[in-house]
């Protein structure tokens, strides 16, 4: 029986450790009639096959836009203009849509922001996850195998198994995020990609789904990519991870170097930014500003009108992507004055 | 569920009864009672008094309501002024079949082209075929119905003569026939229930099965059989000419009554869907890899069929008036056609009459609109 | 320490103005009503931009415009050009015959006998002619000519005259009806949405009944008891429509409305429930009002078309009237004489169309999830 990956041309899945995921210079615009939107521009993050990386961002900064287009789900209106995603070396960009609906779930699942509205409200939440198990799954399974399976993948979540015949509206926002955990589970993906997984839930329900997640990756060993704008969770998380802004990635690097030392003032003040329990008390310094429209980005580094640091340079040339060592990437003139440690009363009368 | 549905009849029921007053209020506006304006003033008073107290005008308007009321739900609806000395009642009968039929058929088949045409607009969005077909649905939604209903008949049955033109069968053919021509009909008519009775029987039964495969098989062995039914019936039945030649008649006032509706449930349909396509789940089953056709057929139209069937209840008092005047256009002896000659012959409660049972026809639609909604939508289906 | 090398945020000069210096004649302040023009135009800019992205609504004003122009154009050509001509071009009373010269091919003297209805039509017993004559008929119902550029009617009236004529009669009813509608729609939808309770139960109970009962048998019914002539079917369609479905969309978008917090903020200013209705909810309410007020139109002009078509209505002149006409005449399923059907129908069909469209260009401006991305 020929099942769907071979028809595929399988990928093959990558060992731990090996590069599972290259984005190399990614630029991807929105066409819209008021002119072109450059969402994206020249993203570049390797992802090695176990590990776990965080894309942090205010909201409209491009993460959501990669993640989609990681699956090539792009809007009808987005255009790629550059790059290549390579996922255990096959360039996803230049698959067919028939093939690249094969590696969708398979390889590459994800768990969208919002879980409220990611199902399906008139069919039963086991009845969605078959329907994953029956388009990837590498052997048909009968009735009772899926209904096996997604009982095995409830249990993984904290589900009880029975949950599985019932109606999305019946869940809580807690159970639905955790079944739509399952439901990216269930092919056993390579890589899960998960959107603001927590953003629409309380607190504690959040710190239990985060727990949920890393104990399934560590038991699965699969790879996550997590997308937030709570820099808190990033760093709850993941190994590595990028911060994004205005279409960019500033800065890239560990997770616990960035948070001790970081290089880019955008990343410096959204870490100033949020409060932080464990360490000492300080004033917050604010993030002034909107982010800037993408219609027409701003000359030179994206963050200029809003950086305190900026001087003349900034306006004028786009910094590159420098390496400070140990896989630490930052792209910024003045990332020297950028002050070692976290700001702590930046005005007197703020 | 069941709860549910008995707490619509209930309202419904009401709402009935509070019809029934309106219509009993709007009798009363009326200047002067019934006796004055129908007994000749040369009457002696004496007599004309005795006449209002037959008639039971002297009870005043409450013993009046009560009167009206009780005898409505007994089927006392009077006696016909055009058809006397025919009861209201005896004139009604004979006609509810031949409404039911023409709306029924005309309704689902407007619902099921205007769903399919609607689906497929709205997911080949842009371009000029969508802008062209959304045009042409403005305009057979807002065109003067009674005009389009002409030049059906004109192309149709003067100038192509595929269809009779007219009436509702052919008098020199039934001359002889065993049958009358109301009992042909309600054979048609129950064979025509019990198909759609059948399908539904199959469809559920299907959906309890566990495995994807059986149920195709079952779906499809069941479609044939109840279409095979009904044809097997048909063929050995000796109703098989007459009921021919009814169809034959019937076919352009329910495709031209069809196109009316049709093109309200397509516009409809194109909005819900796209408004459904935009929704996360869709994304969800992009992201699954599921294919195109599935996500369109399975996870988008069913949703967008929700408000479609909603509309129903919004498009029904315009189906049954667009009955109503295909009926008149194409001669057709329903109850449409029915209230508007008593209308015009001042046939009071023969009109009356007609009006509260359109009233009713459409107070049964709704609830059986609400039932199939529930089939659909879990989230009602649950809390009921 | 690190100093924030980032200018302190002061108040723009034209934000800390207002209000404030009040006292002082410094700066020039514009009175509230210019305010709210100003505010209003920049509205309506706003809206027209969304408005005319769509072709749609734009096709549907200038179908409108032309009725318009048909509308004004009629009693401005009885003045000029047919002002001499009342007898011919009169919508009602007008009569005028173009003559048809015939040649006389057989002698019968019974009509009945006739087999050729058009024949039949030209027997005139004060005819004396022989075979091989010509004679002039009075040819009525005549196909167009430049006199009568949509010919004549089977009574030999102008149908042109009657179209253009009619035109008005539409407008007005729609504009009524919208009216009603409007008015009794958007009170009880806001009354209902702000306060609840009994009243809402009352009215949307109402609003179920009328949404349910078909207008068309009921209005048959009415027009065949009482006299209905077009402004009493106006505010007939208008409290059906008012009292039913466009009331219950109304009180959605009052709910909607009711829980912003500028209504919250009237509420603690001491704002009495009436003024808050109408200083705070209507006015929100009102965008979709107009929308249902374009559909109200439609509806109206269909109706009032399809009684009049039925002869039911007690009108001077109307679109569907001259269809009854052509029926009644025994003209209705002749299609050689299509313009005693065509453009009437037409007529009804377009106009009504044109304020559908409308309704629907405006619906994307109202409801911005319509919108093509």
């Amino acid at each position: 029986m020929t099942t769907t990956r071979e028809k595929a041309g399988e990928t093959g899945r990558v060992k731990p450790g090996e590069s599972l995921i290259e984005v190399n210079h990614l630029t991807m615009d929105y066409k819209t009639k008021e002119g072109r939107v450059s969402a994206v521009s020249d993203v570049t993050f390797h992802l090695k096959a176990g590990d776990s990386l965080g894309l942090v961002g205010e909201s409209g900064c491009g993460k959501t836009s990669v993640a989609l287009t990681l699956l090539r789900l792009q809007a009808s209106n987005a255009e790629i203009t550059g790059g290549e995603i390579l996922l255990g070396g096959v360039n996803l960009l230049d698959l067919s849509e028939e093939e690249m609906r094969l590696h969708r779930w398979s390889d590459i699942s994800m768990v969208f922001q919002g879980a409220m509205n990611a199902w399906n409200p008139v069919y039963r939440i086991g009845e969605q996850i078959r329907e994953a198990l029956d388009l990837h799954w590498p052997v048909k399974l009968t009735h009772e195998q899926s209904r096996e399976r997604i009982a095995e993948l409830f249990e993984l979540v904290g589900l009880p198994p029975e949950a599985m015949d019932r109606y999305p509206h019946e869940f809580s926002g807690g159970m639905r995020q955790r079944a739509t955990i399952a439901m990216a589970l269930s092919c056993n993906p390579q890589l899960i990609i998960a959107d603001e997984p927590t953003t629409a839930l309380d607190v504690i329900v959040q710190d239990q789904i985060l727990k949920e997640l890393k104990k399934v990756q560590a038991e699965l060993g699969m790879s996550i990519i997590y997308i937030s704008h709570d820099i808190a969770v990033i760093a709850e998380v993941t190994d590595h991870m990028g911060v994004m802004y205005a279409g960019k990635i500033v800065e890239y690097g560990g997770t616990d170097e960035i948070f001790a030392t970081p290089r880019h003032p955008y990343a410096w003040l959204l870490l100033s930014s949020t409060p932080s329990i464990t360490g000492p008390r300080r004033k917050l310094a604010p993030l002034v500003g909107e982010p800037p429209n993408l219609m027409k980005p701003p000359s030179g580094c994206r963050f200029h009108p809003r950086c305190p640091f900026a001087t003349d340079q900034c306006a004028a040339e786009e910094p590159a992507m420098e390496d400070l060592g140990g896989g630490h990437l930052v792209a910024c003139w003045n990332h020297e004055k950028v002050p070692v440690g976290l700001s702590e009363t930046p005005k007197e009368d703020l | 569920m069941l709860g549910y549905i008995s707490k619509r009849v209930a309202q419904m029921a009401l709402l009935f009864v509070v019809f029934l007053t309106l219509l009993f209020l709007l009798l009363q506006a009326q200047p002067g009672d019934f006796a004055s304006q129908f007994l000749d003033p040369r009457i002696p008073a004496a007599n004309q008094e005795l006449i209002r107290q037959r008639l039971g005008l002297d009870q005043g308007m409450w013993g009046q309501y009560w009167t009206y009321i009780t005898n409505f739900f007994t089927g006392d609806l009077g006696t016909s002024f055009m058809r006397y000395p025919k009861t209201v009642w005896a004139v009604i009968v004979e006609r509810i079949p031949r409404t039911m039929f023409l709306f029924t058929m005309a309704t689902m088949l407007s619902y099921w082209m205007g769903f399919l045409s609607g689906k497929m607009l709205a997911w080949r969005r842009g371009g000029k075929l969508e802008y062209g077909i959304t045009l042409g649905g403005v305009f057979l939604y807002t065109v003067f119905y009674p005009w389009f209903a002409l030049m059906m008949i004109w192309l149709w049955a003067a100038t192509l003569e595929i269809v009779p033109i007219n009436q509702f069968l052919t008098p020199d053919f039934w001359l002889d026939s065993p049958f009358s021509a109301t009992s042909v009909f309600t054979a048609m008519i129950w064979s025509s229930v019990l198909v759609v009775g059948g399908l539904l029987v199959v469809q559920t039964v299907a959906g309890r099965m566990k495995e994807y495969r059986t149920q195709v098989l079952l779906r499809r062995t069941g479609r044939v059989l109840v279409f095979g039914i009904f044809v097997w019936y048909w063929a050995s039945s000796s109703m098989r000419p007459f009921a021919a030649d009814i169809t034959h008649h019937a076919v352009l006032p329910v495709v031209t009554l069809a196109f009316i509706a049709f093109a309200g449930v397509m516009l409809i349909t194109r909005g819900s869907m796209l408004e459904t396509l935009r929704e996360d789940y869709i994304l969800t089953a992009r992201a699954k890899g599921v294919p195109d056709r599935i996500i369109r057929d399975k996870h988008a139209a069913r949703n967008a069929l929700l408000p479609v069937v909603t509309s129903f209840i919004l498009g029904l008092a315009f189906i049954i008036g667009g009955g109503l005047v295909t009926e008149t256009v194409f001669s057709w002896p329903g109850m449409g056609e029915l209230l508007l000659t008593a209308v015009t012959s001042n046939d009071i409660p023969t009109a009356i009459g007609t009006l509260a049972l359109i009233g009713a026809l459409a107070l049964i639609a709704h609830i059986v609109v609400d039932i199939v909604y529930l089939f659909l939508d879990p989230r009602i289906r649950v809390q009921g | 320490m690190v100093q924030d090398p980032r200018p302190t945020p002061e108040l723009a000069p034209d934000e800390a103005a207002v209000g404030i210096d009040a006292g002082t004649d410094e700066f020039d302040f514009e009175p509230l009503w210019r305010v709210r023009l100003r505010l209003a135009w920049e509205g309506f800019k706003r809206n027209w931009a969304l408005f005319s992205e769509n072709k749609v609504g734009i096709i549907g004003l200038i179908i409108i415009g032309i009725f318009f122009v048909m509308a004004i154009g009629h009693p401005i050509l009885m003045a000029t050009l047919w002002s001499d001509k009342q007898n011919i071009y009169d919508p009602e009373i007008g009569y005028d015959a173009p003559v048809k010269t015939l040649l006389v091919v057989e002698e019968v003297t019974d009509p009945e006998t006739q087999i050729d209805p058009e024949r039949a039509k030209l027997f005139d017993a004060s005819l004396k002619a022989e075979v091989g004559d010509t004679v002039n008929v009075p040819q009525q119902p005549a196909p167009p000519s430049l006199a009568h550029p949509l010919g004549t009617n089977p009574r030999g009236n102008d149908v042109l005259s009657q179209l253009m004529f009619s035109t008005k009669a539409a407008f007005m009813l729609g504009l009524v009806a919208a009216l009603v509608t409007v008015l009794l729609a958007t009170t009880i939808g806001s009354v209902a949405a702000y306060f609840g309770g009994i009243t809402d139960t009352l009215l949307m109970r109402l609003a179920d009944l009328v949404l349910l009962m078909p207008l068309i048998p009921i209005l048959i019914v009415l027009s065949g008891m009482f006299q209905v002539n077009l402004v009493i079917l106006g505010l007939i369609i208008g409290v059906l429509n008012g009292f039913g479905g466009t009331a219950i969309i109304l009180k959605s978008q009052a709910l909607s409305v009711k829980v912003k917090p500028f209504v919250e903020a009237a509420r603690v200013a001491g704002g009495t429930n009436w003024h808050i209705i109408f200083r705070h909810i209507i006015p929100n309410v009102l965008p979709l009002s107009f929308l249902y007020m374009m559909f109200t139109v439609t509806e109206a002009i269909a109706l009032e078309a399809t009684l009049s078509f039925f002869g039911l209505l007690n009108v001077d002149m109307s679109w569907g009237l001259m269809i009854q006409i052509a029926q009644s005449e025994g003209y209705l399923l002749r299609f050689d004489t299509w313009w005693l059907i065509v453009p009437p129908g037409l007529a009804v069909t377009f106009l009504a169309a044109a304020f559908f469209l409308v309704g629907r260009a405006m619906d994307e401006v109202v409801n911005p999830r319509l919108r093509a991305r």
